[in-house]
């Protein structure tokens, strides 16, 4: 088991130091350098500068290096904390995402456990009830849920919550909690603001994966050993909560690395139409208006989170699945 | 009627008579069983054989009652006596998923399957699953159950029980993994045992320690086995009856020796011929002619007509053949035109 | 007799000998029963219809601008003297919310014409026509299901967007299915080396989160292209995103296929690789393919969609149902003018068909699910 989780470690850092070389890559693939961006910036602000000043600017943004003195630099930056100035704000890249990261994961978190709560125990009524109408009205709405975009999901909700006087567009706070130090009131007043957004986020995920769990589980319904189970004489729940579901699991499980990203990066759109001030809308703007070492920290930071999350679906897959460990 | 073909009066632990299971699928009704009768004598081996399709599996599998839902019983009865001098009942007035049924899987009746690979829970310890059974029927300790799971280990020849019992079922080997069934299977000492093709996916070396074991614990514990396989060779080595299945009915049924040295029906004596002997490798080995018909389409008359070398035209292909007792005293019956 | 022998004799006539239909002919039967996949599938092919025809039913070019028609609701039809009519728009100033509104001036009706002349096209890409299935008076508008902000006939907007909301995700996939089988038989079949370096670049490639890097490289794009070659860019890049998924799937089922034993016996047999894979190999995987890859099309068509809805992927005056889509971001928008919502609504229908057909395609390529 302790080799196992040293092979994976091992993998993932050498991944991450990849994923970052690549990330850097896509940084530099926009049109146009940095430069031009900044001059551009300070040129619409009415200021004219040198042919000395730009000169200096090249030498500070590095433009005439080659590729990997660049990497170098900004990964070593990087690594003690510093991610580079955003030419947006000029204010640290650092700490604008960390703020906004930690609501992110934390919705994110929160929408993943209540579709684990709903989508097993639906994925397996629906399996174990197959083709009743029950079955059909699930799986309908599973669709629905499926096809529905998540921003428009958000916005017809929005409406409504807003025609309720439900819900306080555009903060994760009331005015009164935002330096108020944590406490439960402030966990609520949190949740009245996001709910919209975590139910987005969970419609979506909840369908696929309720999905996934019925077709798992109707397989693994054909396998001998559930046979094996019922001829033992346990009851059909036994067999199908302690012997098929636990094998059945399995891909929700691997699922577990993908879905925490895919969550935060779902809520991209979702917050947009929320506004809700989290670390999609920012790596969006970032995009659109060509910030890219912040755009690209986010992306390399969300690969890292990626990596993390596949690094604990094989964890939590090795204790769920005795196979795994010896491999 | 059918099921007056025991001229012996002795003690059965199962008797089926007629029974009728079909199956509705999407592509039209396969009758699985087409009236089975059979009885399965006390503290015996009965040998059920056939080829691929003919009902065997289904058969075993509706004594436990664990046919596929798709599956539909339409008559017959399954009586089963626990005790010599007790009463029986016929399971199949029990519902599928009911706590009588349930009391009787894995305790009285218990099953091993064909495919030893598959047939445990990846997921759980060896041990684990057969206390489980154990727990279920037995006893309420868990301490006594985990005892008595590395007894039946023991018993069933496991080179090291506690370690085995605390093996997950992968670390095992096939041949190893079918004790572990074996042992399951036997836990709760059983009336009786079905053993589904429990050695097909097994090398012949293995097939036969596996075999030998299973008379041994036979002999052991006396619980009666349903011995389903296409072998017959394995039908020699293990079993005291048979019982020859073609396409959802039995068609005869004798002693071993009986089928062996007397066979009647000509599908019996067909799948005799099939198998290769040593020493008179003269010529091509027989097989049966033509293939066993689609299970979709319904065959008038006998079911074995279309291949069989001496069918009576006008006559076999139009009456069903009656079950026919050759020898009262041996129970030797057969469901062939040639013998009415 | 016995009881048996009067219930069993069936002709065998009477009977379909299912062993003799085609493994297809029976998918397609298998298939026939999952009806809501049916309805999909028809469904599907009445919007593809509709997408050949677009410029032909579209009365208006979808950047025609009029400003007499901006906000306008859908018209009024009505028929007046045995003819189809609309009518001429009143503009009015409601004073209170200070907002202009449009009501049909009853009095002045504009009969609906067939088969007009209008803006030039070509249909199928190829023949020129300005043939339109209706009209009204030039000068004037139809809009049967209202007007955008700046008076473009969203109906003939709806149905412009098609043709770049249809077939771009489809294609992206077509790509995708090609690049991941091609990888994924090479990956599965030949093992080794290849196999072990196609799987780290998958591995690498997959420890991006998808959606971000999707909008990643579509910001990376050069911003002053043609349409066509943006179109073609942002297909690239679904392409690219998705064929990981696909070649592992085919690598597994390769794997498991090259261990059987027809293979083995092919191999015997002295057959060559190229002769194992089309004839052995790929024919079983075609199945899971197919299914995989119409699975993945509404995730495609999605994509391109939050793409352009965001700003990053196909960009005006080009139109598909995400560019749409960014008029309707507002609630203040819906809530007035609830007919923009109307690209979500045809995009939801046809996810929802391809999920469907997917599925039913899967649980008939599939007998044991």
């Amino acid at each position: 088991m302790l080799n196992y989780i040293i092979r994976r470690l091992v993998n993932m850092t050498v991944l991450i130091v990849i994923v970052s070389f690549v990330g850097f890559f896509i940084i530099q693939l926009p049109p146009g350098s940095i430069l031009d961006v900044q001059l551009t910036k300070i040129r619409e602000r009415g200021g004219d500068i040198s042919r000395e000043q730009v000169a200096a600017l090249r030498v500070r943004y590095g433009i005439d290096d080659p590729f990997t003195v660049r990497y170098w630099k900004w990964i070593t930056r990087s690594l003690q904390g510093d991610f580079g100035t955003s030419y947006e704000t000029d204010q640290s890249v650092g700490e604008r995402i960390w703020n906004r990261l930690g609501f992110s994961v934390g919705l994110s978190t929160f929408a993943l456990l209540f579709t684990w709560l709903v989508s097993i125990p639906i994925g397996v009524y629906s399996a174990t009830h197959r083709y009743t109408v029950p079955d059909y009205i699930i799986t309908a709405v599973q669709f629905v849920g499926l096809a529905i975009p998540g921003f428009l999901l958000a916005l017809v909700l929005l409406i409504i919550a807003t025609n309720l006087n439900a819900i306080e567009v555009g903060k994760l706070f009331s005015d009164e909690y935002v330096d108020a130090p944590w406490s439960f009131a402030k966990l609520v007043d949190l949740g009245r603001h996001v709910y919209i957004a975590v139910i987005v986020l969970a419609v979506g995920a909840t369908a696929g994966l309720t999905r996934i769990m019925r077709a798992n589980l109707l397989d693994v319904l054909n396998m001998q050993y559930i046979q094996t189970a019922r001829a033992k004489g346990l009851d059909e729940a036994v067999v199908i909560w302690k012997h098929a579901v636990r094998n059945a699991i399995q891909p929700l499980v691997m699922a577990l690395g993908s879905l925490l990203p895919a969550l935060i990066v779902g809520e991209t759109l979702v917050a947009t139409v929320l506004s809700i001030p989290t670390i999609g809308p920012m790596y969006l703007t970032a995009l659109r208006i060509q910030d890219m070492y912040l755009a690209g920290t986010i992306l390399v930071i969300l690969s890292f989170l990626l990596l993390i999350g596949n690094l604990i679906g094989d964890l939590l897959l090795a204790w769920v699945d005795p196979r795994v460990r010896y491999e | 009627m059918t099921n007056s073909h025991t001229a012996t009066s002795q003690d059965d632990v199962v008797r089926v008579e007629d029974l009728k299971v079909s199956f509705y699928t999407d592509l039209g009704v396969v009758r699985a069983l087409n009236g089975v009768s059979f009885n399965i004598p006390r503290g015996k081996v009965l040998g059920v054989v056939g080829e691929s399709g003919c009902g065997k599996s289904i058969t075993g599998l509706s004594i436990m009652q664990l046919v596929h839902s798709a599956g539909r019983n339409e008559g017959g009865r399954i009586l089963f006596r626990e005790f010599a001098d007790g009463e029986s009942i016929n399971i199949l007035d029990y519902e599928r998923n009911s706590a009588e049924m349930r009391g009787i899987r894995g305790n009285n009746i218990s099953m091993i399957f064909q495919e030893p690979m598959s047939s445990l829970n990846p997921c759980y310890t060896v041990g684990n699953q057969i206390e489980e059974a154990i727990l279920l029927h037995q006893t309420q300790d868990a301490v006594e159950a985990s005892k008595r799971a590395i007894d039946i280990l023991t018993k069933v020849g496991m080179p090291n029980p506690a370690r085995i019992a605390s093996s997950y079922p992968h670390e095992l080997s096939g041949g190893m993994r079918q004790r572990a069934m074996i042992a399951m299977a036997l836990s709760c000492t059983p009336t009786l045992l079905i053993a589904d093709e429990p050695t097909t996916a097994l090398d012949v070396t293995t097939e036969a320690n596996i075999l030998e074991l299973m008379r041994k614990m036979q002999e052991d514990i006396g619980t009666s086995i349903m011995f389903i396989t296409h072998n017959m060779g394995v039908v020699a080595q293990i079993c005291d009856e048979v019982a020859v299945m073609y396409l959802g009915r039995i068609v005869e049924r004798a002693s071993v020796d009986d089928i062996f040295y007397e066979p009647k029906h000509p599908y019996t004596i067909a799948l005799l011929q099939s198998i290769p002997r040593l020493g008179r490798s003269k010529g091509r080995l027989a097989s049966i002619e033509g293939s066993v018909p689609d299970p979709y389409s319904r065959v008038s008359g006998c079911p074995f007509h279309p291949r069989c070398p001496v069918a009576i035209s006008g006559v076999c292909d139009s009456v069903v053949p009656e079950e026919t007792v050759v020898d009262a005293a041996k129970g030797h019956t057969v469901r062939c035109h040639l013998y009415t | 007799m016995s009881a048996d022998a009067t219930n069993l004799p069936t002709t065998k006539a009477a009977v379909e000998d299912v062993g003799q239909i085609p493994q297809w002919q029976l998918m397609v039967r298998r298939f026939r029963r999952s009806r809501l996949s049916v309805i999909g599938l028809y469904f599907l092919i009445v919007l593809y219809v509709l997408m050949i025809f677009s410029d032909f039913l579209a009365p208006y070019d979808h950047n025609k601008l009029d400003s007499n028609y901006a906000w306008a609701p859908p018209s009024k039809v009505a028929i007046v003297d045995g003819q189809l009519v609309t009518f001429k728009l009143k503009q009015t100033l409601d004073e209170v919310r200070f907002e202009w509104f449009y009501t049909a001036d009853e009095t002045q009706p504009l009969p609906i014409k067939f088969f007009v002349k209008g803006y030039e096209y070509r249909f199928l890409g190829i023949i020129p026509m300005d043939i339109h299935l209706f009209g009204v008076e030039e000068g004037y508008q139809i809009n049967i299901i209202g007007a955008d902000k700046d008076g473009k006939d969203v109906f003939s907007r709806l149905l412009k967007g098609s043709q770049i909301s249809l077939t771009l995700g489809f294609i992206g996939v077509l790509i995708s299915v090609v690049i991941g089988s091609v990888v994924g038989t090479a990956s599965g079949y030949f093992g080794g080396a290849i196999d072990n370096l196609i799987q780290r670049l998958i591995e690498l490639l997959r420890s991006f989160p998808d959606v971000p890097l999707f909008l990643a490289l579509a910001a990376a794009l050069p911003p002053g292209v043609k349409v066509e070659v943006r179109f073609f860019l942002i297909t690239l890049i679904i392409a690219l995103i998705q064929w990981t998924g696909l070649a592992r799937e085919v690598r597994g089922k390769v794997l498991s296929y090259r261990n059987s034993d027809y293979t083995a016996a092919a191999v015997a047999a002295g057959a060559s690789h190229w002769h194992i894979i089309t004839r052995h190999l790929l024919p079983n995987a075609m199945s899971h393919i197919v299914v995989v890859g119409t699975l993945a099309i509404p995730g495609a068509i999605g994509s391109e969609t939050a793409l352009s809805f965001l700003g990053l992927g196909i960009l005006p005056p080009a139109v598909s149902w995400g560019v749409m889509l960014r008029d309707a971001q507002t609630v203040e928008a819906i809530t007035s003018y609830p007919w923009m919502l109307l690209p979500v609504a045809v995009l939801i229908v046809t996810v929802f068909c391809f999920y469907l057909l997917g599925d039913g395609i899967r649980d008939a390529v599939d007998p044991y699910a």
